[in-house]
C-alpha cells in the first residue's frame, strides 16, 4: 500500500459509518498531495473537514487505542483491551465483584472487577472492551483493574485467544515454601470416572456425596523475595520431599486417629524450607513436576553479591 | 470456580538493620490496600521471610499467652509477637528452644509508642532452618538488599525518592552493612581472608550492637500486646 492509500485508510476507517466513499478520499488525497504538494497534516485536515461538511460526522472521533495483552508489562499504567472472558473466579471478599482471566490473541491476564465500580457483570466466553482499566501489581502477577471510572462494554466479535497450551510454559523456580493451604495432606477426591474433584465436607461440589478415594497433595505458596507462586505437588513429589506416600500418610491418619496429623507432619517438615520446582506454569498454578530440597551453591551465589557491590 | 488468593503478598527479604529502622508507613492508591511499611532503602512490605537464630523467647501477655521473641541475622534483631491467634506459629514456637537456627514468614506490624514508631513482627510460620539454608538467605537477601541500593541511588521510582526524603538515607552505610553480612557468611567458605578487614569488622561489630541498645530501648515501654495481634 503506498503512502497516499494508508493516509486514505486511516480516514476511512475513522469515517466509514458516515457513508463516505473510499475512492473518493483517495482522489482528493492524491491531488493535494502529489498535484498541489501541500503538507500531510494540511491535506488530512482539509479532508476531514470537508467530510464533517458534506457527511455531517462529528468534529471528533474518538480513537482508542488498544493495548495488546502481551504488552502489559508494568503496573501503574492505564490501558484499554479489547478481551474475552475466558474464565471466572470465586471472589474472596465483598469488595471485589468478579475475578478472573480474559485473554485476546496475544496472551492472558488476571482482572478483577471492584464492588465499587458498580458495572454490570462480565460473562465467561463473551468478549468484551474494557476501557480506562489500570494495570496493578499483586504478588508479583499483573492484572486489570476495573474501577469507577472505567467502562465495559460488550462486543459482537469472537476474539481468537491464544490456544491454552501456549500459555503454560515450563519453569523452574526457586523460592521459600511460606504456606501450605488446608485442603493438602490426606485429601479425598471424588471417584465418578472422570471427576477427581476435591470433596469438601462429604460433598463433590459436581456429584455431591459419591465415594470417595484417598489422596496425597500439597497446594502451597512458593516465594522467591519477588513474587508467588501458587503450587501443587502431588503424592510423588511428596515422598520424594518426605518419604510420606499415600500408604504412609493413611497408616498415620489411622494409628493418630487424625487425618489432620498428616498435614501437621508436612508442615513441620516443609514449611520455610527452600524447594526447587520444576513444572507447568499455568495462570493460576505451578504445577509441580520434579520437586526436590534446594541445594544452594553457596560460591556462585557470593559471585552475584560480589559483581552487584561492585555495581552500586 | 476456585477460590484464588487475592491478598497474597510478597514475603520480603530484608535484613534487621533495614526492616527495623524503619517508621514510615504507606499504602498503595488502589482500594482495600493494605498497610506497608517503607524501608530506607525504598522497600514497601508487609510481609518477610527470614532466616536467623531464636535468641530470646519469653512468655508474655496476662495469662502468658503470648510469646515475644527476638531473631537475629547478621545485621542486627527482629522483634515478634506471637499469640494463639496464630495457633501454627504458636504451637511450632512452643517445640523450638532458644539459640535454634528458625525460618520464620511474619506480617510486618507498625508499633507507635510514646518514643515513636518501632517494628514488630507476626509471624505466621516458623519451623527450624539448617545453615545452608541460613547461608543461602544472607545472599539472596544481600542480592536483593542491593537492587535496592542500585534503585535509590538512580532515584527514579516514586518509592525510592519517598524513601530518601523520610530517612535521607545513608547509601554507603547500608552498602557496608551489606557486605558485612555477607562476609560472615563467606568465611564458611574459604573466601575470605584479609586479616585487617577481620579486626576491623570486630570493631565495628561492637558499635553497631551499642546502637542497636539504644534504637531498641522501646523494649521496656508497656505495650498493648493485643494491639499487634490484630490483622
Ligand atoms: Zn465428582
Amino acid at each position: 500500500m503506498d503512502r497516499v492509500e494508508k493516509l486514505a485508510e486511516q480516514i476511512f476507517e475513522d469515517y466509514k459509518d458516515y457513508g463516505v466513499d473510499r475512492r473518493e478520499i483517495v482522489e482528493k488525497l492524491k491531488k493535494l498531495l502529489i498535484e498541489f504538494r501541500v503538507p500531510e497534516n494540511e491535506a488530512l485536515r482539509t479532508i476531514r473537514n470537508y467530510i464533517i461538511r458534506e457527511y455531517g460526522a462529528p468534529a471528533t472521533i474518538r480513537r482508542e487505542k488498544i493495548t495488546k495483552i502481551e504488552e502489559i508489562k508494568e503496573p501503574n499504567k492505564w490501558v484499554t483491551v479489547k478481551a474475552k472472558v475466558i474464565q471466572l473466579w470465586e471472589s474472596s471478599s465483598p469488595s471485589i465483584a468478579q475475578v478472573g482471566l480474559i485473554g485476546d490473541e496475544t496472551g492472558y491476564i488476571r482482572f478483577l472487577v471492584w464492588t465499587k465500580a458498580k458495572k454490570p457483570p462480565v460473562e465467561e466466553g463473551k468478549s468484551y472492551i474494557f476501557r480506562n482499566v489500570v494495570v496493578d501489581d499483586f504478588g508479583g502477577v499483573l492484572r486489570l483493574n476495573v474501577t469507577k471510572i472505567s467502562e465495559i462494554e460488550e462486543i459482537d466479535e469472537d476474539i481468537k485467544v491464544k490456544p491454552p497450551e501456549d500459555v503454560s510454559e515450563e519453569v523452574e523456580v526457586v523460592g521459600a515454601l511460606v504456606a501450605i493451604q488446608q485442603n493438602s495432606g490426606l485429601i479425598q477426591r471424588c471417584s465418578v470416572e472422570g471427576c477427581n474433584r476435591v470433596i469438601k465436607m462429604g460433598k463433590c461440589p459436581e456429584h455431591g456425596k459419591t465415594k470417595p478415594k484417598d489422596d496425597l497433595r500439597i497446594k502451597g505458596v512458593l516465594d522467591d523475595g519477588y513474587r508467588t507462586y501458587e503450587v501443587i505437588i502431588n503424592e510423588e513429589g511428596v515422598k520424594a520431599l518426605t518419604g510420606i506416600d499415600l500408604e504412609k500418610a493413611k497408616k498415620i491418619a489411622e494409628e493418630t486417629l487424625d487425618r489432620n496429623a498428616v498435614l501437621i507432619e508436612l508442615k513441620k517438615m516443609l514449611l520455610g524450607k527452600y524447594l526447587r520446582v520444576v513444572g507447568t506454569a499455568t495462570p493460576r498454578y505451578l504445577i509441580a513436576r520434579h520437586v526436590e530440597f534446594f541445594k544452594p551453591d553457596i560460591r556462585k551465589e557470593i559471585e552475584k553479591v560480589r559483581a552487584l557491590l561492585e555495581e552500586v | 470456580m476456585t477460590t484464588v488468593f487475592l491478598k497474597r503478598e510478597v514475603a520480603r527479604r530484608v535484613f534487621a538493620k533495614e526492616l527495623m529502622s524503619s517508621t514510615y508507613t504507606i499504602r498503595d492508591e488502589s482500594e482495600k490496600s493494605p498497610l506497608y511499611v517503607l524501608t530506607p532503602l525504598g522497600l514497601k512490605c508487609n510481609r518477610v521471610f527470614i532466616i536467623g537464630v531464636l535468641t530470646e523467647k519469653e512468655e508474655r501477655g496476662e495469662d502468658g499467652n503470648i510469646y515475644r521473641i527476638r531473631v537475629i541475622d547478621q545485621t542486627g534483631s527482629f522483634i515478634g509477637y506471637v499469640g494463639k491467634y496464630q495457633p501454627e506459629a504458636y504451637e511450632a514456637l512452643e517445640d523450638i528452644d532458644t539459640l535454634t537456627l528458625v525460618a520464620l514468614t511474619a506480617k510486618v506490624r507498625v508499633f507507635e509508642g510514646e518514643t515513636g514508631k518501632f517494628v514488630t513482627l507476626r509471624p505466621e510460620t516458623i519451623s527450624i532452618a539448617d545453615p545452608e539454608s541460613r547461608d543461602y538467605w544472607v545472599m539472596e537477601t544481600a542480592v536483593q538488599s542491593l537492587e535496592r541500593i542500585r534503585e535509590m541511588k538512580k532515584g527514579e521510582s516514586e518509592t525510592a525518592k519517598l524513601a530518601m526524603e523520610v530517612y535521607n538515607t545513608d547509601l554507603e552505610e547500608y552498602k557496608r552493612v551489606v557486605k558485612e553480612a555477607v562476609e560472615r557468611v563467606m568465611e564458611d567458605y574459604g573466601e575470605f581472608d584479609v586479616e585487617e578487614e577481620m579486626l576491623e569488622e570486630e570493631e565495628e561489630e561492637e558499635e553497631l550492637e551499642l546502637n542497636e541498645d539504644e534504637d531498641l530501648s522501646f523494649e521496656e515501654e508497656e505495650i498493648d500486646l493485643t494491639e499487634l495481634l490484630k490483622d
